[in-house]
């Protein structure tokens, strides 16, 4: 669990904190059922307040994305197929919607944007990549 | 999340000087395990509301309670679990700064010489010099010292960071961090310079002229007010915008650059795409915050 906090974004820390939780989770690199630091812990390790860290624990929980043991601690939780892939897509749409506002903006067609997107998805996925070798 | 009995209560606290009203009604509630930044500029009462919270000052009217205590009737037990860096502190300058410390520590029964020690070291403060021929920096640093030496639950610093160097600054900003990791501690830090504190403060008291303006989480603060920049999608932007709650606002044809306050982001998002906008909502910098809030 490694965490990065941008003191100087102007986002709330809490936030910072839950957004790369989320992501984690969601990339896989947390896995189900591991458990995550502690609030002094992570509090310590990131120089903020303990409080930020029980809030964005507090928020997660109600998002359903950790889960707390009583007397254990918090868990990355397990979740239903279809919320994983629901929130997965959510996320994805933000950083897409950017993308599509500014090929519009610059008036670059939908077939040529399309294709920008497949070609750099081939490039960063790893399966599609070895088959192109073969 | 506020169910933590307060530490410090104000209520409606006025305090005139001659003809200055220097706090004007101040209602205030501390609780534990805060970093409080008291915000104002020179002369918004910063000092004396702080001043009152120990009983250096009597309130004119109504009343400050500190660890279930009135202010002006605190004993030595409660003074034991406060320390405070005033703006100017009076130190005794005859003394060499060890023998200063001795005879400090020598006060409280629980004063931590680990962490004066440590202290010391990561200062690099003199401890053979004369407090009378220290710097002003130094003089704060050995302030700051003897006011965390016996860990205390309450800590009060006006202005703790003015003398400082920009090093210094940051390892202490570092050091409130590492006091408010034990449980319960609480720091109240004022300052009329917003980015000496933003780091580490999680409350935020904005006073001007002996009112205290705002009184919120810090978190709150920030997401009360948004940039949001609008492009339109295809041509020009409305003459007229349908944004509500807009404190300033800088425009072309084709783009505006608004402040608002207090709007959520999904109503911005659906006004936005009503009018074939393409819309980014970002913070707003502390300072200008900090600038709505005062000229307000």
């Amino acid at each position: 669990m490694l965490l990065e906090i941008d003191h100087h974004s102007g986002v709330p820390i809490y936030r910072q904190v839950i957004e790369q939780i989320r992501q984690q989770i969601m990339a896989g690199q947390l896995s189900e059922g591991e458990q995550l630091m502690s609030v002094r812990e992570l509090a310590a390790q990131l120089r903020v307040n303990p409080m930020t860290i029980s809030k964005a624990y507090a928020l997660l929980e109600v998002e359903g994305l950790v889960e707390r043991r009583r007397g254990v601690g918090l868990f990355a939780a397990r979740l239903r197929k279809d919320k994983k892939i629901h929130t997965k897509a959510q996320l994805l749409e933000e950083i897409l919607r950017k993308a599509a506002v500014t090929a519009v903006q610059f008036g670059i067609p939908e077939e040529k944007a399309r294709e920008m997107l497949a070609k750099l998805y081939r490039k960063y996925d790893s399966k599609t990549r070895s088959h192109s070798h073969e | 999340m506020n169910n933590e009995k307060p530490i410090v209560q104000m209520r409606k606290v006025c305090k005139r000087f001659g003809n200055i009203k220097a706090l004007d009604d101040i209602d205030l509630e501390i609780h534990p395990g805060r970093i409080i930044g008291l915000l104002g500029a020179n002369g918004a009462g910063k000092s004396t509301l702080l001043r009152h919270i120990i009983g250096l000052y009597l309130e004119d009217e109504g009343e400050c309670v500190t660890f279930g205590c009135k202010a002006g009737k605190l004993t030595p037990k409660e003074l034991g679990r406060i320390g405070y860096v005033p703006q100017e502190g009076e130190l005794l300058e005859w003394m060499t700064v060890k023998q200063l410390i001795r005879y400090v520590s020598t006060y409280y029964p629980n004063w931590n010489r680990q962490l004066e020690e440590k202290y010391v070291a990561d200062y690099e403060i003199s401890t053979k010099a004369r407090v009378g021929s220290l710097s002003p920096g130094q003089r704060q640093r050995l302030a700051i010292l003897l006011a965390i030496g016996f860990e205390p639950e309450l800590l009060i610093l006006d202005e703790p960071a003015a003398a400082l160097d920009p090093v210094a600054r940051a390892r202490f900003l570092d050091l409130l961090l590492q006091i408010i990791q034990t449980e319960n501690h609480t720091i109240i830090i004022s300052s009329h310079i917003l980015s000496d504190v933003e780091k580490v403060i999680d409350h935020a008291v904005i006073m001007k002229e002996g009112r205290i303006l705002l009184d919120c989480s810090f978190d709150e603060l920030r997401e009360r007010f948004s940039r949001v920049r609008i492009s339109a999608l295809g041509g020009e932007l409305p003459a007229e915008l349908p944004f509500e709650n807009v404190v300033h606002c800088k425009r072309s044809d084709g783009q505006a650059i608004l402040t608002v306050q207090d709007c959520p982001r999904k109503k911005l998002q659906e006004q936005a795409q009503k009018l074939n906008c393409w819309v980014e909502i970002e913070t707003l910098p502390l300072e200008e915050i900090y600038k709505i809030v005062v000229s307000s």
